[in-house]
C-alpha cells in the first residue's frame, strides 16, 4: 500500500515538475517579441471542473473504505482491551482497571479471525499502530484518555506483529511498544 | 518619513527571520544527525530541539509573511507603524520565552502541545507556564498586528469590496486588487485561529490553576489545538501567496493581475473551508463522529484546491510563452509555486482517510509539510526579501550567485525531502529521537537527509550574506 | 486592552470551572469488563408464570437485562422508571426484550408481578419481570456485585443495565443512571451495529463536542462544539464591528 502511494506521488511530482520546466523553457525561448496574456487570472472553468471531477471520484471511492466502516457488520471472534500509558501498552482479554492496571504478557490470535481492539489511554494521548511481520504499518488508531476507540482487523499473515506508539507522548515515546503473535 | 520607518522595520524583520531560520535549520540538522546515529543526544534534548524548531519555524514564517504583506499594503492603505513594532517586540520576547522554556526548563511536549501532555510535568515546573506564556505573548502581538491591518484595510475598502463580492456580478464597477482580496481573507482566518489559541490557553489555565478540580475534555482540546495549529500553518502560506499576486507580474515586467469572479470565488471558498479542514488531524480518533471525518476530507480538498488551482494555473499561464525578466525574485516565486504544488499533492494523498490509516504520524507528514514550507512558502518569503533588498540600491546591484543559490536549494531540498518521503513509505514513525531496530533504513536515511539539509543550509547562508548587507544598509541609512 | 480581556476571560473560565466541577469521579472502567463474554444461561421464572432459560429468551430477540430488587429504597425505582420512559421514545421497540431480573433471593413471583403493575407494564409483551434461583452465577457472569448492608437491610448497588445479543454475548453495559443516548448505543450494540468508539462514563461531559444519538444516527452538538465555533463567531463579529465602526466615523 505505502509503496503504491509513493509511486503515485512520484509520478504526479514528475508530471508537475515537467510542466513547470516546460513552461519555464517556453518563456525563455519566446524572446522579447512575444505577447503573453494581459491578465492570467481569467476563466479557467474547465480546469477547475476537471480537478473537481477527479477529486469527487477519488473521494467517493475512498471514503466508504475508511477504517470506521471496517468489518462493521461482522461479529468479532476476539476482543482485546488495550490501555496505553507512559510508556507502555497493556493488552488483555479482560477489561483493564486503571487503579490497578494489568496486562497479559503474550497475546495470540488465529489468522483470519476478526479481532477487535478497544483502545484507551490512562494518561496522555498515545497512538496504537500495528506493524506486520515485515514491519509495515497496516492499521492504527489513537488512544485518547476518557474514550475508547474500537479498531477491527483480520490478520492474514502468521508471525510476530509489533505495536508502536504513533502519538508523541514524552521522552520515552520512541521506545513505547508491545507485540502479539498470529498463528 | 513614514515609509522610511516601515522600510527600516521591514529590513529588521528580514534579518531576524533569516538569523532564526539559520539557527532552526541547524536544529533540524542536529535532529536528523541524532536520528542517523551520527551524534548522540538524550531524547529530552532531541524533543526540546523538535519543540523549539517547530514553533520557531511556524513563528518566523508567519511574521515573514506578515511583514511582507504589511510592506506591500502600504501601496494601498496607510498601515500602523506602532502595531508593527508591538508585533516585533512581542515576537522577540515570545521566542526568548520559548527558548528558555525548552532549553533551560527542558519543556518538550512538541509544538502542537497536545493536551494533556503539557500538564504532565516532566520538566521544570515553571516551563509549562513559560511555554504557554510565550504563545500568549506572540499571539497577542500577532492579533494586534492583524487587527490593525484589517482596520486600515476596511477604512478604505468596505467589507464586501475587500472580499471582492462585487466581482460576482457582471461588469463590476470597481476593482478589488487580488492582493487586497487575499490579504483580507487571510487576515480574517488569522484572527479566527488566534482567537482559537486564546480559548485553548484559557482552557489550559483553567485546568492548571484549578488543582485538579477541573478537567478538560481530551477530544475538545485536540480539536481546538488543531483548529489553531493547522489553520495558522495554512494562513501563513496564504500570506506568501498574496505577495506573489502582487509582485510576480511586476517583477517580470508584465501588467498587473486583475481580480475576476473566478479568483474571488476561489478565495472566498478558502475562507470558509479552511476552518473545517483541520478535522483531518483527527482521522485516527475514531471518537470523532464519522460525519466530521468526511467533512474533514472534503473540506481539506475544498480549502486548498480552488485557490491552488487558480493560483498555479495563473502562474503557469502568466509564464507560458511570455517574455519575462527573470531574476532571483521571480525564479524563487516560480520554484516556490512548484514546491507548493508538489507538497500539496503529498498533502492530498495524506488527507484521504484510507491513506491516512497507514500514513498518519509517519515521516510522510513532515515530508509533505516540509515540501510546501522549505521549498514553497520559504521561497515566497525569500523572494520578497530579495526584491525588498534591491529596492534601495539605486539599480546598481549586480545579481551574484543566483544560479548557485537555486541549485544548492534544489539539490539540498529535494534530497532532504526525499528521505522523509521514503521514510513515510517505509512506515517509519515521525517524532522518534532514535529509530527502533525494525527500521534498518531509518538511520541511513536520516544521515543522508542531514547531509542534504546542510547543502540547503549553505544556500541559505549565501543568500543571507548577499542580502544582509543591503538590509543593514537600509536599516542604518540616515532617515 | 487585550491583556485585560484575556485575563478576565481566564479568570472567568477558571471560576466557572471550579464551580461547575467541584467533584470529578475517575472514569469508570467497570463497564468494560465482561464485554463479548457469554452470559450465564440462568433459568428464570417470569411474572407471566412461565419457566424458561435465559437462552430461550435471548435466542428469540436480543435482551436488555436490568438487575434490581423490589425492596430497594434507592436507585431501582427511578432506574426502571427512567428506562421505561426512555424506551417509549425509541422507534425500535419490538426488536428486543427487556428482562427485569431480581437479584434478591427474598423476591418472589408475586413481588415481581406487583412491580410490573406499579410500573404499568403488567401486560406489556416486551417486558419480563423475573426471579431466579441461581443469581450468584448470573451476577458473576455480568460482573455485578451488590453488597448486603445489614444495618440498613438494603443492598448497596448501582443501577445496572446489560445488553445481550441473540448469541448470548454481552455487548455493552451501563452503570448508573445514564442518558437516553447511551441507552441508544446499548440498543444498537445488541443488534450488533458497530459504533467505532464510545466515551467512558463519569468524565466531565460538559465540554464534549458531540453527543451521539444512535436513534437518528446523528450527532447532537454539545457545548464543546459551541466552543469550537466560538473563535469563528467572535472573529466574524469583530470584522463586522470594525467594518461598521470605521465606516461610521468616516461619514
Ligand atoms: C532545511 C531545513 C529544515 C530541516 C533540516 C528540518 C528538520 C526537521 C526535522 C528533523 C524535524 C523532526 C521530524 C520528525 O518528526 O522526526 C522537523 C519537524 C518540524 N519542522 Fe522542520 N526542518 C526544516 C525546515 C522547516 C521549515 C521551513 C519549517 C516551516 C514551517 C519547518 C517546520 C517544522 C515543524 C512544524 C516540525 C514539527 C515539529 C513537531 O513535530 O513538533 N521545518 N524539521
Ligand atoms: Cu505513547
Amino acid at each position: 500500500m505505502q509503496y503504491s502511494i509513493l509511486l503515485l506521488f512520484l509520478i504526479l511530482t514528475a508530471l508537475s515538475a515537467l510542466v513547470f520546466t516546460f513552461v519555464f523553457i517556453s518563456s525563455k525561448k519566446v524572446g522579447i517579441s512575444g505577447q503573453g496574456l494581459s491578465n492570467p487570472l481569467q476563466k479557467r472553468f474547465w480546469f477547475l471542473l476537471i480537478l473537481f471531477v477527479v477529486l469527487g471520484i477519488f473521494a467517493s471511492v475512498t471514503i466508504p473504505r475508511s477504517p470506521y466502516f471496517l468489518f462493521a457488520d461482522e461479529v468479532p471472534a476476539r476482543v482485546v482491551h488495550v490501555a496505553a500509558r507512559q510508556f507502555a501498552f497493556l493488552l488483555s482479554d479482560k477489561a483493564i482497571d486503571p487503579e490497578n492496571p494489568e496486562g497479559k504478557d503474550s497475546i495470540e490470535f488465529l489468522a483470519n479471525e476478526l479481532v477487535e481492539f478497544r483502545v484507551t489511554s490512562l494518561d496522555v494521548n498515545h497512538g496504537f499502530a500495528i506493524y506486520n511481520p515485515s514491519n509495515r504499518l497496516i492499521a492504527q488508531t489513537q488512544a485518547m484518555p476518557g474514550y475508547v476507540n474500537r479498531l477491527r482487523w483480520k490478520f492474514k499473515e502468521p508471525g510476530k506483529y509489533t505495536i508502536l506508539c504513533l502519538e508523541f507522548c514524552g521522552m520515552a515515546h520512541q521506545v513505547m511498544r508491545s507485540s502479539f503473535t498470529v498463528k | 518619513m513614514e515609509s522610511i520607518k516601515l522600510r527600516k522595520i521591514t529590513s529588521l524583520w528580514i534579518l531576524i527571520v533569516l538569523v532564526l531560520f539559520i539557527v532552526n535549520i541547524v536544529l533540524g540538522i542536529l535532529m536528523r544527525l541524532n536520528q542517523g546515529e551520527i551524534i548522540h543526544q538524550s531524547p529530552i534534548t532531541f524533543y526540546a530541539n523538535m519543540t523549539t524548531h517547530g514553533l520557531t519555524q511556524i513563528g518566523i514564517w508567519f511574521v515573514a509573511g506578515m511583514a511582507a504583506v504589511n510592506y506591500l499594503l502600504q501601496r494601498y492603505v496607510k498601515t500602523s507603524y506602532s502595531a508593527n513594532v508591538v508585533a516585533m517586540v512581542l515576537t522577540v520576547i515570545g521566542i526568548l520565552m520559548l527558548w528558555s522554556s525548552t532549553y533551560i526548563g527542558k519543556f518538550h511536549a512538541g509544538w502542537t502541545f497536545l493536551y494533556p501532555l503539557p500538564l504532565r510535568i516532566m520538566w521544570a515546573k515553571w516551563a509549562t507556564p513559560m511555554f504557554f506564556g510565550s504563545i500568549l505573548v506572540m499571539g497577542v502581538g500577532w492579533l494586534t498586528w492583524s487587527v490593525s491591518m484589517m482596520t486600515q484595510l476596511l477604512k478604505k475598502y468596505p467589507l464586501t469590496r475587500a472580499l471582492a463580492w462585487q466581482h460576482f456580478k457582471k461588469n463590476p464597477s470597481t476593482q478589488t486588487p487580488p492582493f487586497i482580496l487575499i490579504t483580507m481573507i487571510t487576515l480574517i482566518g488569522i484572527i479566527t485561529c488566534l482567537l482559537g489559541a486564546v480559548l485553548l490557553l484559557a482552557m489550559y489555565s483553567a485546568e492548571y490553576f484549578s488543582n485538579g478540580t477541573f478537567v478538560n475534555d481530551a477530544l475538545l482540546m485536540k480539536n481546538l489545538t488543531f483548529f489553531f495549529g493547522h489553520t495558522i500553518a495554512n494562513e501563513m502560506l496564504y500570506l506568501g501567496l498574496a505577495v506573489i499576486y502582487e509582485l510576480f507580474p511586476e517583477v517580470g515586467g508584465r501588467p498587473k493581475w486583475k481580480t475576476t469572479w473566478y479568483v474571488a470565488l476561489a478565495w472566498n471558498c478558502t475562507l470558509v473551508f479552511i476552518l473545517t479542514a483541520f478535522f483531518h488531524h483527527l482521522y485516527m480518533d475514531f471518537v470523532q463522529p464519522v460525519g466530521f471525518q468526511i467533512v474533514g476530507q472534503i473540506a481539506s480538498y475544498m480549502a486548498s484546491l480552488p485557490a491552488a488551482g487558480v493560483t498555479v494555473f495563473s502562474v503557469l499561464v502568466a509564464v507560458y510563452r511570455t517574455p519575462i525578466k527573470w531574476s532571483l525574485t521571480n525564479l524563487l516565486f516560480f520554484i516556490g509555486v512548484a514546491g507548493w504544488v508538489i507538497g500539496g499533492l503529498g498533502a492530498v494523498i495524506d488527507v484521504t482517510i484510507t491513506n491516512n490509516f497507514v500514513l498518519h504520524n509517519t515521516l510522510w507528514v513532515p515530508a509533505h509539510f516540509h515540501t510546501y514550507n522549505a521549498l514553497g512558502n520559504v521561497l515566497f518569503s525569500l523572494a520578497f526579501f530579495h526584491w525588498f533588498s534591491i529596492q534601495f540600491t539605486g539599480g546598481i546591484h549586480k545579481e551574484k550567485f543566483t544560479k548557485l543559490i537555486l541549485t544548492l536549494l534544489l539539490i539540498g531540498g529535494i534530497g532532504f525531502l526525499l528521505a522523509f518521503y521514503i521514510g513515510g513509505a517505509e512506515s517509519i514513525p515521525r517524532r522518534y529521537s532514535n529509530y527502533p531496530a525494525e527500521f534498518p533504513m531509518a538511520a541511513p536515511l536520516a544521515a543522508g537527509a542531514a547531509l542534504f539539509a546542510t547543502i540547503y543550509l549553505i544556500a541559505i547562508l549565501i543568500f543571507f550574506f548577499n542580502i544582509s548587507k543591503r538590509c543593514l544598509n537600509v536599516l542604518f541609512s540616515p532617515s | 486592552m487585550f491583556k485585560r480581556i484575556i485575563l478576565s476571560f481566564i479568570a472567568g473560565s477558571f471560576f466557572y470551572g471550579t464551580a461547575a466541577f467541584g467533584q470529578v469521579n475517575p472514569a469508570d472502567w467497570k463497564e468494560e469488563a465482561n464485554i463479548y463474554e457469554k452470559v450465564y444461561d440462568v433459568s428464570i421464572t417470569s411474572n407471566k408464570g412461565i419457566n424458561l432459560t435465559f437462552s430461550q429468551l435471548y435466542n428469540e430477540k436480543p435482551v436488555l437485562l436490568a438487575l434490581i430488587f423490589t425492596r430497594c429504597s434507592g436507585i431501582c425505582n427511578p432506574f426502571l422508571l427512567q428506562l421505561k420512559e426512555n424506551l417509549q421514545f425509541k422507534s425500535d421497540t419490538g426488536g428486543f426484550t427487556v428482562l427485569v431480573l431480581s437479584f434478591d433471593p427474598r423476591d418472589t413471583r408475586e413481588d415481581m408481578i406487583l412491580l410490573s403493575e406499579r410500573l404499568g407494564l403488567k401486560n406489556n409483551k416486551q417486558w419480563f419481570f423475573a426471579t431466579t434461583g441461581d443469581i450468584e452465577k448470573m451476577n458473576q457472569s455480568v460482573g455485578f456485585n451488590p453488597v448486603w448492608d445489614s444495618a440498613r437491610s438494603q443492598y448497596d448497588h448501582d443501577a445496572f443495565l446489560v445488553g445481550i445479543n441473540k448469541e448470548g454475548y454481552i455487548t455493552k453495559k451501563l452503570l448508573g443512571l445514564r442518558d437516553k443516548h447511551e441507552l441508544g448505543l446499548l440498543i444498537s450494540s445488541v443488534h450488533d451495529i458497530f459504533s467505532p468508539s464510545y466515551r467512558l462514563p463519569n468524565n466531565n461531559q460538559l465540554f464534549s463536542c458531540f453527543n451521539y444519538n444512535p436513534e437518528t444516527g446523528k450527532n447532537a452538538p454539545g457545548l464543546g462544539l459551541l466552543f469550537l465555533a466560538l473563535p469563528a463567531i467572535i472573529a466574524l463579529l469583530l470584522v463586522l464591528g470594525i467594518s461598521y465602526n470605521v465606516r461610521h466615523k468616516q461619514v
